[in-house]
């Protein structure tokens, strides 16, 4: 009985892992920048795709990984300066309606190139090993998902808290023009966090396309889930997010082995009973 | 005064066109013209929060799916007859519409945007995961309309006559809400919270109350699209429908009374070309949302009112400037 309960609380350390991923980098945007990503789910989804095409094509997992972020990196850094940088100014809603409009536009092309049935990367045996902890044997690949995750959050609070750039951002977050005229450019800063934010959804795409499958749909679920993720924590919260990733990963992973039906109505529960206390989130600050 | 009056003969002209409808239209025009009808309700309730509140509410879809979802439960699955499942529906959609009022009219902004997207999402997947009350992706079928006062809605005809009449009245109510101190009020939150709430202005509950309304003209276009199509699945409330009725409203134009309605007539026979015209319809749409969001931000009614006060290209330039400096001092405040 103890090491099914172990099992659940390691699948859902693996899903809060994932979460965490994605969570983070719609957290640097939205939470942080105010910039407004709605296509967060749909980065994730194609850089899944193109990591699987390069699995299958070259067997090489780490280049897939690698490549599905860098491309995804590249694709914000277009994306951020052709068409959504020219809507910045107009609020929330011009905004909304590109990013959605990108992500119904990727989620289609997905679709036609990579068809409806569901996808997984194959892992290669050294990076997934069975390994024996605490009395039961788990997925080695899920370990290494949970490493990957502590060793972004460290990264990002030593890039947010510890370097020049860092300050910059957090400061132009408090006040965007006294940053500007003290010499730093504004639309460099946000271009780079939402490049870093893109990166980290396709990252996440590749990790989560290699235990989780990818479909059609996936996209909007995993926007769902990284959206809970950053309104529980607080937006612009890193400690925030891994926090709400680990317990959604909890509740998510205990709710389909208990109450297979009512799962989704579970995440709800907390997600109401954290706004009606706290509507910033738990570690939110107040705006 | 001539421009009011143009304006009146129009609007008459085009609802005569629309009352005639059935006796020059196809059948395939009419149950398209149905199905006009309650996604305006839709859009109705979308747009009438952005215009009246300044907020994006992505939930509204979950209202309108809740209202088939119950009388799917009591009407079809129970038997119970009109008019007792829709009471219900609309008593039941109400509640649901205050409780999550409560929470989500706490948020502002983004933070209320996103918050829309995740509970209309987890209402998705909720339809889409239980399968012991909703029935899974399968849902509900075998809606069929009844007979009232002696009128037969199996009848698609008198079903597009009553559900024209419902979408009338809705709009005249809407009117009123809007002219009323109350409406006056939201435009004032819209525009300031905080100087409305030291005015003594109760900010958090006329913006529950507005979400509140907001749903049952969701709940109403629910019920009458669960008897048009016959059948509630959880594809009735997936992101891309969402989508679509947000298209509605900026294709129609957000700051429009009319903007809704005018934009679910074109969203809707545009759906019905391009999904004639190829498979790849979500990247079509996608394209036309694109170039209406960068080109013309006011929707239609927008365009058209520039182009009847003559701006020229320089002035346009300059309106657009003045606006998406007005707005981002709304999405500031």
């Amino acid at each position: 009985m103890a090491t099914r309960y172990l099992i659940l609380i390691l699948n859902g350390l693996t899903q809060g892992a994932l979460f965490f991923i994605l969570g983070s980098g719609l957290t640097l945007t939205f939470g942080l920048m105010n910039v407004v990503n709605m296509s967060h789910g749909a980065f994730y989804l194609l850089s899944g795709y193109i990591a699987y095409s390069i699995v299958t094509s070259t067997g090489n997992w780490i280049l897939a990984v690698l490549v599905g972020g860098g491309f995804m990196a590249v694709f914000g850094l277009l994306f951020e300066r052709i068409l959504l940088k020219r809507v910045r100014d107009g609020g929330a809603l011009p905004q909304t309606l590109l990013t959605v409009a990108l992500s119904m536009v990727i989620a289609d092309l997905t679709l036609a190139i990579w068809g409806g049935t569901p996808l997984t990367l194959v892992v290669p045996r050294f990076l997934n090993p069975p390994i024996r902890l605490f009395g039961i044997t788990y997925p080695g690949f899920r370990y290494l998902l949970m490493i990957v995750a502590v060793a972004i959050a460290l990264v990002l609070y030593f890039l947010l808290y510890r370097t020049k750039f860092g300050i910059a951002v957090r400061a132009s977050v408090d006040d965007r023009e006294t940053v500007s005229a003290l010499g730093v450019r504004n639309d460099v800063i946000y271009v780079s966090m939402f490049v870093l934010a893109s990166f980290l959804a396709g990252i996440a795409g590749a990790l989560g396309g290699s235990y989780l499958s990818l479909s059609p749909g996936e996209d909007s679920t995993i926007l769902t889930y990284s959206l809970v993720v950053i309104i529980v924590g607080g937006m612009g919260s890193l400690g925030g997010a891994i926090v709400s990733a680990i317990l959604l990963g909890q509740i998510l992973s205990f709710g389909m082995a208990f109450a297979p039906q009512w799962s989704m109505f579970l995440v709800f529960v907390p997600m109401a009973i954290v706004l009606a206390v706290r509507p910033q989130g738990m570690f939110g600050k107040r705006v | 005064m001539g421009k009011k009056r143009l304006s009146l003969i129009l609007g008459i002209a085009v609802l005569v066109l629309l009352i005639l409808l059935p006796f020059y239209g196809s059948r395939y025009t009419i149950t398209t013209f149905t199905r006009i009808i309650y996604l305006a309700f839709l859009a109705l309730s979308v747009g009438t929060l952005v215009r009246q509140g300044g907020m994006i509410s992505l939930t509204q879809t979950a209202f309108f799916g809740a209202a088939g979802y119950i009388i799917g439960l009591l009407g079809v699955e129970r038997g119970w007859v009109f008019p007792l499942p829709e009471l219900i529906a609309i008593l039941g959609v109400l509640l649901m519409a205050f409780i999550l009022g409560l929470v989500v009219m706490r948020t502002h902004g983004t933070v209320f945007l996103m918050l829309t997207l995740a509970l209309g999402q987890i209402c998705w997947a909720f339809a889409r995961q239980n399968t012991s009350l909703l029935h899974g992706w399968a849902g509900i079928r075998g809606f069929r309309p009844f007979t009232v006062l002696g009128i037969d809605f199996t009848n698609p005809n008198n079903y597009y006559w009553g559900a024209l009449a419902l979408l009338l009245l809705g709009l005249f109510v809407l009117w009123l809400i809007t002219n009323s101190p109350f409406g006056l009020a939201l435009n004032g939150i819209r525009e300031s919270p905080k100087r409305m709430a030291s005015l003594g202005y109760p900010v958090y509950w006329l913006r529950v109350i507005l979400f509140v309304i907001t749903a049952l003209y969701a709940c109403v276009g629910g019920i009458i699209s669960v008897y048009a199509t016959g059948i509630i699945t959880p594809t009735t409330i997936q992101m891309s429908r969402t989508i679509l009725i947000l298209l509605m409203v900026i294709l129609g134009g957000s700051r429009y009374f009319w903007g809704p309605v005018v934009g679910a007539v074109i969203a809707v026979w545009l759906d019905v070309l391009i999904s004639q015209m190829t498979p790849r319809y979500n990247t079509v749409i996608g394209l036309i949302f694109v170039a209406v969001v960068v080109l013309a931000p006011n929707g239609i009614i927008g365009l058209l009112d520039d182009i009847r006060n003559g701006v020229k290209l320089p002035q346009l330039k300059r309106w657009w400037n003045s606006i998406s400096a007005k707005q981002s001092r709304d999405s500031s405040v």
